[in-house]
């Protein structure tokens, strides 16, 4: 996120508000297996304004957008284009309704010009001339704000130049709703200043924007309007006018209200598995904690604040810059990059589970064999009949359905993946849990499956949760972290009620008083 | 020593063997920009070539023959697209497969005509050009096929350059997901490349039976097949370069016949051996990965349904 602070001066924001939604989606939902993805969503897209939708990773933002450009179809309600009930049946109908997407990943022809890709499938005649293809290029780049050179090659331009190519693609396809999938992701500030400029000057001519986000600051400076989306719903929505401020959003977004509630008896700590004192650099700073066993300490904060950064150091994928950081009473050039085959053992459970925690393409001893294999070796070879034998009791235990375990990981949802992974890490026994968003899209009794696991393993390891759902931290945790930009705005025990009040102001970056 | 007349033959055979690598590696360009590797030139062009030399055996037109070439190679590239497309076969393995059943199918079907001779391209010369001093007796006392083939190159880079359809070929072969969001249909794109760049060198097999020889053996490619798909990682995907290239070898293969000819005391084998001995070294020096030389992006890999 730009340190400085980005100023909206549109003065004809409301040029438009006189004109009927361009795009209305009723009651919309979204199944896929048993999870709801989206559910009963309705929501106005209105000519001239930008519309963000504010949500955590898995809310169901990415979905919805996809049902309105027509990657999905919606399992149930309807979509208004005009006024009219429209049926996408492929992101084409959507195209030719006026609705496109820019993709998070680019869907550019590396190899081929700005020009050629702006146009592909929309040339005029069966002989294309790359002069005037160029000149039609500049005219619309101008026309948006969106300078580009139309005869470079996309696998020569940066991040924020393949992005305006692919909002290009979309203004030549007159595209009147533009929607922008986290579209600073792989932005420098200097680029999402002139994107948000250009989004500006799009929408001051009459064009739609969607704005999909889970950065508050940005949210507030660029939108017209702000939906917040948390679990697959709508839960707030705003005229920019009317926002009250980021702590709000904050709170809105990551949910207070409890979904479910789960019995966390404390069990008594004992000694020190993790310490991590002074842990700066990769932008992190001077991050302390202390875990013992039998303690959850939650790392709770918008992502994209650090986290990652400072799992990836305990987990052994990052090295730490500067600063101690202790595990299992070795130091992490100790422990890694060969941890302890026996006893001290460290279990991650990442938040990605499709790819860094299993091979999707591998059946299911095999996927259990990835962490495991140490325990099924006699000399050079693997015992894969102890270990096949070992992964249906695991199944069994942690009633993974459907439980083949000839069946690839990709067969199973992913709560019972989620299962999977944990059986797997639990089945090292583990001294130190790193837990990853762990319910992250899973349904209501998964939720509860997993955190019923992560209590049992108190007994024998501490673990460190790093959840974007305020209620998972509440619900586990002993300890709770706050962390914003890189830093601890506080660390405190869940009985100290002011400050587990104020945990989403602490989120925002103010500090508690 | 070294003399025109000496010179000029050997440049002249060089065209002559150059002209079916060449049509055999813009064939596989063509396949390959769609992005679909198939590594059954080999047997498309000796399938095309039997083909050739039935339908000109029957008809006594070569120019039936010439179109029947392209049809036959073109039906084994569809079954490359069949097996890669339809059931999303590997696409290493299907080619592979193909060469053995398309010099499998040549030899089994022409066995009965093996040394029959039949009519077909010979060489004239062309009317103005051919007069040009040393241009002339190299590049314009040849049979028609040659002539078409000068304009191939030309031809392919145009369409692949300066049409949509090429356009649309090559965002198939480099980005499919790009092309159908752009509301083009990459599947049918890669069609036309296993059909056209089959078709392509069904007709380098053509020229074997019907201008080189006019006659039927059997194994009449010889490995040019082979030759080809080498050339095109050679010519980094360009047809300006698969022309230097095709003669490149053409010349190496005229050159050793010539050396042989002359009775040189090298071992025949070795000499025979020289073409792919180059093919070896041409691939390990242009594998070498720079800009403006990568293949295209999603070649060999298959569409999947959905996408």
């Amino acid at each position: 996120m730009s340190e400085r602070d980005i100023i909206n001066n549109r003065t004809n924001r409301n040029a438009f508000v006189h004109l009927p939604p361009l795009v209305r989606l009723e009651h919309i939902c979204k199944v896929f297996g048993k999870v709801r993805a989206n559910n009963d969503i309705t929501l106005d897209i209105r000519p001239g304004m930008i519309k963000a939708l504010l949500g955590e990773n898995g809310a169901g933002k990415s979905t919805l957008m996809s049902i309105l450009s027509g990657r999905f179809m919606q399992t149930s309600g309807t979509i208004y284009v005009d006024g009219t009930a429209t049926r996408f049946d492929s992101p084409r109908d959507a195209i030719n309704a006026g609705i496109g997407m820019v993709y998070q990943h680019f869907m550019l022809v590396e190899s081929m010009t700005v020009a050629q890709n702006v146009l592909l499938g929309q040339e005029k005649g069966f002989i294309i001339s790359p002069k005037a293809m160029e000149a039609e290029v500049t005219k619309l780049a101008e026309r948006y704000g969106l300078p580009i050179d139309p005869s470079a090659r996309v696998s020569e331009l940066s991040m924020g130049e393949k992005q305006r190519v692919e909002i290009l693609k979309l203004l030549y396809r007159d595209s009147r709703v533009l929607i922008l999938d986290e579209p600073t992701a792989v932005l420098t500030p200097t680029e999402t200043e002139q994107l948000f400029e250009a989004m500006w000057r799009m929408a001051d001519q009459g064009k739609s924007i969607v704005f999909i986000s889970h950065k508050l600051k940005e949210v507030l400076a660029v939108a017209d309007e702000i939906a917040i989306l948390r679990r697959g719903e709508i839960v707030d929505e705003f005229h920019e006018s009317d926002v009250p401020n980021e702590t709000v959003l904050a709170n809105r977004m990551v949910g207070r209200d409890v979904v479910l509630a789960i019995e966390a008896e404390p069990v008594k700590p004992g000694s020190v598995v993790l310490d991590i004192a002074n842990l700066s650099g990769d932008g992190m700073e001077s991050l302390s904690l202390t875990l013992r066993k039998g303690e959850v300490i939650a790392i709770a904060g918008v992502a994209g604040n650090g986290q990652k950064e400072l799992v990836e150091v305990v987990c052994g994928l990052r090295k730490p810059v500067s600063g101690r950081v202790e595990i299992l009473g070795l130091d992490w050039n100790k422990f890694y990059p060969r941890p302890p085959r026996k006893g001290k053992s460290l279990a991650y459970i990442p938040e990605d589970r499709q790819g860094l925690a299993t091979c999707k393409y591998l059946d299911l001893v095999d996927n259990f064999l990835l962490t495991t294999r140490h325990s099924f070796t006699s000399g050079p070879f693997l015992n894969r009949k102890e270990a096949a034998e070992t992964t249906v009791k695991i199944i069994d235990e942690f009633n993974v359905q459907p439980g083949h375990i000839e069946g690839t990981a990709r067969s199973l949802s992913g709560g019972n993946l989620q299962k999977l992974v944990i059986g797997r890490e639990f089945f090292r026994q583990p001294d130190i849990i790193v837990a990853e968003n762990p319910t992250q899209g899973l349904d209501i009794s998964a939720t509860e499956e997993v955190w019923q696991r992560l209590l049992e393993a108190r007994n024998r390891a501490g673990i460190l949760l790093i959840t974007s759902e305020l209620n998972e931290a509440l619900q586990l945790a002993d300890y709770i972290a706050v962390m914003y930009r890189g830093r601890f705005m506080d660390v405190f025990h869940k009985s100290d009620a002011a400050k587990v009040e104020s945990i989403g102001l602490m989120m925002a970056g103010v500090t508690a008083a | 020593m070294i003399t025109a007349e000496l010179i000029i033959p050997i440049l002249a055979a060089t065209v002559q063997s150059g002209t079916p690598i060449l049509y055999a590696t813009l064939g596989e360009m063509l396949t390959e920009r769609s992005g679909v590797l198939n590594l059954g030139v080999e047997g498309m062009m000796i399938f095309g070539a039997f083909g050739a030399f039935l339908f000109t055996y029957f008809t006594g037109n070569p120019w039936v023959g010439l179109f029947m070439a392209g049809i036959f190679a073109g039906v084994l590239g569809l079954l490359h697209g069949l097996v890669c497309q339809v059931f999303q076969g590997n696409q290493v393995v299907s080619g592979l497969a193909l060469t053995i059943l398309g010099v499998g199918l040549a030899d089994f079907l022409g066995t009965p005509y093996v040394g029959v001779a039949t009519t077909g391209f010979t060489p004239f010369e062309f009317p103005v050009l051919s007069s040009i001093p040393v241009i002339g007796g190299i590049f314009f006392k040849h049979d028609a096929l040659v002539y078409l083939s000068y304009t191939l190159p030309l031809i392919f880079w145009f369409f692949m350059n300066r049409t949509r359809w090429g356009l649309a070929m090559a965002a198939a072969g480099e980005h499919p997901a790009a092309c159908s969001a752009a509301g083009l249909n990459p599947v049918l794109m890669r069609w036309a490349g296993v059909f056209f760049g089959g078709f392509l060198v069904g007709l380098g097999g053509a020229y074997l039976s019907l201008a080189y020889t006019h006659l039927w053996t059997n194994n009449m490619t010889g490995g040019r097949g082979w030759i080809a798909v080498a050339l095109v990682i050679f010519a980094f995907w360009r047809p300006g370069r698969a022309v230097f290239g095709a003669y490149l070898f053409g010349g190496i293969m005229a050159f050793q016949m010539r050396l042989q000819a002359l009775g040189a005391t090298l071992p025949s084998s070795l000499l025979l051996m020289l073409p792919y001995a180059l093919t070896i070294i041409v691939l390990l020096f242009s594998s070498a990965r720079g800009k403006g030389r990568a293949a295209p992006a999603a070649l060999g890999v298959n569409i999947e349904p959905g996408e």
